[in-house]
């Protein structure tokens, strides 16, 4: 292709200039591309963090109040499968160490809908034991076996949870979670503090939800439903807008970028005005010089996206080992994506920096180029 | 046969200050074969005609005919073509691709044209403008004026055109190297190019068979020389 070959030796021919051109690229891929991984990497690093299930509606009591026995009757005539939560936060004594946890009362038949297990069993109906969450567990070295203090009560450790994750409903990676019957009776509570309402499909919350406000709160507001696929959608816009946000930092260098390529392209087709007359004038085609301008910004555009991208893969690294401290994000998909978006983006600002200064250059008359000085 | 024929051709230019007759009604013929020189001082119209009869321009009226192609209202790609397969340009500034060697030069009308075995007709054309191969992979830049004009000749031979155009080819040269070109220019005649050349230096003009003289944008006369 010769063509290609003049445009790759006139770029030789000015070294210096077209390195700061693909300088300007580089520096915008990488940006693009490592702003782009880090962002995607903070969003995974977050989901995996975030406990976050879009077919659960949480039904919290409006002001002081709990909800009543009878409430949650009304609900689960709505919901059939509702999980009533007590909660409140105590004292407990672990091996002769006190701290203030979380503790939650639930029904022994809900625990495994609810929780996940890694080590022992649920409780039993109408059992006086407790589980640990995974977290605490943890922190305080408890194995399942253990007994821990609580109030009057010592309740035996007979299971330690799998960790869940920061939720919207319970937090159970730092609680202790006894049977309904024993939070009565420690605690002399009634109502509950939440109920949990887990749906088949993510399609239905909003229809249930409505359900739920019509059938409790008709006279009076006395419940608060709430959709966590609302949560999961705002969270998900958040990272979306923060992810767009870099991007267009990225972009913004990009800019500068094609500018200053189309400053070099003006500048090349100004000063190779003759040469083009006498390649004009010897039988070469406007779209033959359109070809050889456009093969330019592509070179420029593909040398500075692949050197950017990669650049902008080692800073994604760098990030991910010293402040996340996982690399495994780099490898997803949505993470390559960024770095074929990186090279797409570094060329297509270099090609359509080039397409004026190309077409201006396939319209010179020959004659009038050939007397150009 | 002629190879190039100009009928009533007119070329005004437009300008800020009112029109301007460059050419004026110029009809002329050359015939396959010959060895012609254009003359005439500076502003009659020598350029004018350079560039019409080059394809690089058409007239504002009357018919151009190159080979047996009416070119007078041809579209810019079709102009390109015949420049390409038909004609052979020589300039007086050499003009050769600073980034392609010499031999790149000569071979670059057949690349553009699609020929095959450009590179050994490139080196055949070399040898027949008294190249030495050693100069086959030199830049333009490292070749002296002499050897530049005879890199230019074999490119505008490449494509094996009907005509040699050459507009003041010893204009930077001096006078022993001036007619050696001169002589292979003749050479290439000899062997049966049309060539056509554009001078204001009668000692150029003395090599050719007939001398079209321009005034004002017409021909104010012919010579032959017999």
């Amino acid at each position: 292709m010769i063509f290609f070959e003049f445009a790759r030796r006139n770029l030789a021919r000015h070294k210096f200039r077209s390195v700061l051109a693909v300088i300007g690229i580089v520096i915008g891929v990488l940006a693009i591309t490592a702003l782009g991984i880090l962002g995607n990497s903070v969003r995974l690093s977050a989901s995996e963090q975030l406990h976050l299930i879009g077919n659960e509606l949480v039904v919290f009591p409006y002001g002081d109040a709990s909800i009543s026995e009878d409430q949650f009757e009304q609900i689960e005539k709505v919901a059939a499968g509702a999980i009533p939560v007590k909660s409140g936060v105590d004292k407990v004594i672990f091996n002769e160490e006190t701290a203030l946890v979380s503790v939650y009362g639930l029904r022994s038949e809900d625990m495994p809908n609810l929780l996940e297990r890694a080590d022992g069993q649920f409780l039993k109906h109408g059992s006086s034991d407790c589980l640990v969450g995974a977290r605490l567990a943890d922190d305080y070295e408890v194995r399942v076996g253990e007994r821990v203090t609580l109030k009057t009560q010592k309740p035996r450790i007979v299971g330690i949870l799998q960790e869940r994750g920061i939720g919207f409903d319970i937090n159970p990676d730092s609680a202790i979670i006894i049977s309904d019957k024993l939070f009565e009776a420690l605690y002399e509570s009634t109502g509950y503090n939440l109920v949990i309402v887990k749906l088949e499909s993510v399609e239905e919350t909003e229809a249930v939800r409505t359900k739920i406000e019509d059938r409790l709160n008709k006279k009076e507001q006395v419940v608060m439903v709430m959709e966590l696929k609302m949560i999961v959608e705002g969270i998900k816009n958040l990272f979306n807008m923060i992810s767009l946000f870099l991007l267009g930092i990225g972009s913004i260098s990009l800019v500068v970028a094609g500018v200053s390529i189309l400053n070099v392209m003006m500048m090349s087709t100004v000063e190779r005005t003759k040469e083009i007359g006498v390649m004009r004038a010897i039988g070469t085609s406007r779209k033959g010089i359109l070809q050889m301008f456009l093969f330019e910004s592509l070179i420029l555009g593909a040398v500075g996206g692949v050197i950017g991208a990669g650049l902008g893969f080692s800073v994604g690294y760098l990030v991910d080992v010293l402040i996340l401290k996982e690399a495994s994000y780099l490898f997803t998909a949505s993470s390559i994506a960024y770095l074929i978006l990186g090279v797409a983006f570094g060329i297509g600002t270099s090609v359509l920096s080039g397409l004026y200064p190309a077409w201006r250059a396939s319209r010179l008359k020959p004659i009038e180029a050939l007397r150009y000085e | 046969m002629s190879v190039v024929e100009l009928i009533a051709v007119t070329k005004v230019y437009t300008l800020p200050r009112g029109s301007l007759t460059a050419l004026d009604q110029v009809s002329m013929s050359i015939d396959a074969g010959d060895f012609v020189s254009i003359m005439g001082p500076s502003g009659s119209g020598k350029s004018t005609l350079l560039n019409i009869i080059g394809c690089l321009d058409t007239p504002t009226s009357g018919k151009v005919v190159i080979g047996d192609e009416d070119v007078s209202a041809l579209t810019d790609e079709e102009l390109t073509r015949i420049r390409r397969d038909k004609i052979g340009f020589v300039f007086q500034q050499f003009n050769l691709i600073q980034t392609l060697t010499a031999v790149e030069n000569i071979a670059y009308p057949m690349r553009l044209k699609g020929l095959s075995g450009h590179e050994a007709r490139s080196k055949e054309l070399m040898w027949s403008v008294g190249l030495s191969e050693d100069l086959s992979e030199n830049k333009p830049s490292e070749l002296s004026g002499g050897e530049q004009q005879r890199v230019a000749i074999a490119r505008a031979l490449a494509n094996e055109p009907e005509t040699i155009l050459a507009d003041e080819p010893t204009g930077n040269l001096d006078s022993k190297t001036s007619s050696a070109i001169m002589e292979l220019l003749r050479e290439m005649n000899e062997r049966g190019t049309t060539i056509i050349v554009v001078t204001h230096d009668p000692v150029v003009a003395a090599y050719t068979r007939k001398t079209f003289r321009l005034v004002d944008g017409r021909i104010a006369s012919i010579e032959s020389v017999t």
